[in-house]
């Protein structure tokens, strides 16, 4: 069977009443998210994960997924109205965006968002479909070593491309690679770090750990600044853009959409990155690059499909290798682990089901987000006048009774608060979170693939490098971490971060 | 930042330590060619106090200027405190009370702190908050949550 004939059978599970409807949800919560400022889809996956308990996988899946590109379509309602980024990827929409609705234009704006994001999402669906099952088959010969050295390359690209100090990421990543092992050791039984606490035993939670991290720490920094809200405009006219503004973006759209999807597939906060490179290559090929930051409609059409095309990338090392590209598909690994559904390389072959109707599910999503959303631009605004001090409290409630549910247990509830607290802290120290919540989750799989390969070569560590396969990563992971050391590099990776500090000023 | 870098430092410093001292007391950290339980976080923490180290000695001999304060706002640190003890009060009240008046509680001392509402508002939204906790928690979802004193 082909794999046109495997997309129609997962489009005609994903066109099921109930999964249309759990996509729907999902598309309908990411935008909301991705409207709200303070509030992302990892938190918004996070918060889900108690609750999808009692939904068959494959909806959760598909609503989960549908948070996650949803979100980038809402990001731009907020960007461009607000000038506030409703998420880290519609950063860079604010600058252009922004000065669009300032000069009366938010209509176009936002329709180009939605019509970019709907053409990158489209080819980006298209993308996994010829990308995913070739290799899915080739990282079927991978072995302990190799596993374990996708994993760490994964870990460090993570670290090479966050914005902080390497140090400080290296150690953060340590950190939750050591979290990872609390509980009981899987291969000979032996309880480590529970000091007689029952519940450890299983280790920490990736739940109460996630929602900690992103839900309740995401708040507290939201709390600190009362949060002042400009609506340049609440009527917003003449969504569709003009033929003038469709020729102007066309082909920004397209190249947005080719290098978003080829970031997304690395690890990284490729929705944010790929925004930036979008609007930068935009702005260098254009003849006329002082139109940028002018109320340019190029500069919101490319980095909105780059960022949409790059969510769709995203699910390419999760769907072939079970390897999460960024924390939000970290947590969507905790899901699909949650449900009993093991990414990698067999997952294509194994659930051919689940993974066909979440591609088909995410051209549904698409669709539904562009059909729903221009019309919906109204109610958007409406919600963004829902105060705050009413928004917080209630999302600390699901937080709390979300983790309590689990497992009727406090001690999760207290874990969970305890990594809100960290994760507060970790913010204020410019401590990221990514690489702790990839090696929070990746430890455990880590571990055991480091331990085989150790067992399986009588203890030679050169196995990862006597592997071509995992020979390559870890010289790509040590070539990184020597790379992002060099003083040379080091400026100008603190270079570009001003330079894009000083964009999104 | 420099003070904050020193004190993350002396964090997993902390962290390093105790998982290094734990895993050469209580677990079998084994060999290469036999790796035990205690084979990562030994040789993890081992590796977290070393980078800690250097990354405390690099903090202590750097010339940053401090940067911005830690709280932007003046009464930045009461809001924060009020949720984090919120949090606390609603884990340690849960049983006692249950979930229903927790819940009112907690929301309406939320609403009434972090950027004051009024009256009104703060009593309709923590009284919809915990209905709605209950409808879709208990009724929807039929978890059991305890009931509290009040039998609610």
């Amino acid at each position: 069977m082909d794999a046109f004939d495997l997309m129609i059978q997962g489009l005609q599970i994903a066109l099921q009443p109930m999964n249309l409807l759990f996509c729907f949800l999902g598309v309908l919560m990411g935008t909301l998210v991705g409207v709200l400022p303070g509030l992302g889809p990892t938190a918004a996956i996070a918060l889900l994960l108690p609750i999808s308990f009692n939904i068959p996988p494959v909806s959760t899946i598909i609503m989960l997924t549908g948070i996650y590109y949803g979100a980038m379509y809402g990001g731009s309602t907020t960007s461009i109205l607000l000038n506030i980024p409703g998420e880290a990827g519609s950063v860079i929409t604010c600058i252009d965006g922004h000065e669009m609705a300032k000069k009366g234009r938010a209509g176009p704006a936002l329709g180009i968002a939605a019509i970019g994001s709907f053409i990158a999402g489209t080819i980006g669906v298209l993308g996994i479909m010829l990308v995913a099952p070739p290799m899915a088959k080739f990282a079927l010969a991978f072995g302990p070593p190799q596993y374990f050295s996708l994993m760490l390359m994964g870990i460090v690209i993570i670290i090479y491309m966050s914005r902080g100090s390497v140090f400080k990421d290296m150690m953060t990543a340590v950190f939750g690679l050591l979290l990872g092992t609390i509980g009981m050791d899987t291969i000979s039984g032996t309880q480590r770090l529970t000091f007689g606490v029952l519940e450890l035993a299983d280790g920490i939670g990736f739940i109460p750990a996630v929602m900690g991290l992103f839900g309740v720490a995401e708040i507290l920094i939201n709390v600190e600044k009362v949060m002042v809200k400009t609506l340049v405009t609440e009527k917003v006219k003449n969504l569709l853009p003009t033929l003038k503004d469709f020729k102007e973006s066309f082909w920004p759209i397209i190249r947005g959409t080719f290098l978003g999807f080829f970031i997304g597939v690395l690890p990284g906060p490729a929705p944010v990155i790929s925004t930036y490179s979008s609007y930068a290559l935009e702005k260098r090929i254009s003849k006329t690059p002082k139109k940028f930051g002018t109320g340019h409609i190029v500069g919101v059409a490319g980095p909105e499909a780059a960022n949409n095309a790059a969510t769709s990338g995203a699910m390419i090392p999760l769907f072939t290798l079970g390897i999460p590209a960024n924390s939000v598909i970290a947590v969507l690994l905790g899901a699909f682990m949650i449900h009993g559904l093991q990414p990698g390389p067999m997952f294509i072959f194994k659930y051919p089901d689940v993974f066909w109707a979440t591609i088909a599910s995410m051209y549904v999503g698409n669709a539904m987000l562009l059909v729903l959303n221009l019309p919906l631009i109204p109610l958007w605004v409406q919600v963004l006048k829902v105060p705050y001090p009413i928004l917080f409290p209630l999302i600390l409630v699901f937080c709390l009774v979300g983790v309590y549910s689990l497992n009727f247990s406090q001690l999760e509830v207290w874990l969970m608060i305890g990594f809100g607290v960290l994760g507060y802290f970790m913010r204020k120290f410019k401590f990221e979170m990514a690489p702790l919540i990839l090696a929070l989750v990746l430890g455990p799989m880590m571990e055991s693939n480091l331990r085989l390969s150790l067992l399986i070569s009588h203890g030679d560590p050169l196995v990862f490098l006597k592997q071509p396969i995992s020979a390559v990563f870890i010289v790509v992971s040590t070539l990184l971490i020597i790379a992002a050391m060099i003083p040379g590099i080091q400026k100008r990776r603190a270079k570009l971060r001003e330079v894009i500090e000083e964009e999104k000023e | 930042m420099k003070k904050y870098d020193i004190i993350g430092s002396l964090f997993y410093l902390g962290v390093g330590l105790l998982f290094v001292i734990y895993s050469r007391s209580a677990l079998d950290i084994g060999t290469p060619q036999e790796p035990g339980s205690g084979f990562l976080p030994f040789y993890g923490g081992l590796f977290l106090l070393g980078m800690s180290v250097l990354f405390l000695i690099k903090s202590l001999l750097s010339h940053l200027v401090e940067g911005e304060t830690f709280f932007p706002e003046k009464d930045s640190w009461k809001r924060v405190s009020a949720i984090i003890l919120s949090l606390i009060g609603h884990n340690l009240l849960l049983k006692p009370l249950g979930l229903m008046l927790v819940t009112f509680v907690f929301v309406g001392v939320l609403v009434k702190v972090i950027f004051p509402q009024s009256w009104v508002r703060t009593f309709i939204v923590a009284a919809l908050s915990a209905l709605g906790v209950k409808l879709l928690f208990t009724n929807l979802l039929e978890i059991q949550f305890p009931r509290g004193f009040l039998g609610f």
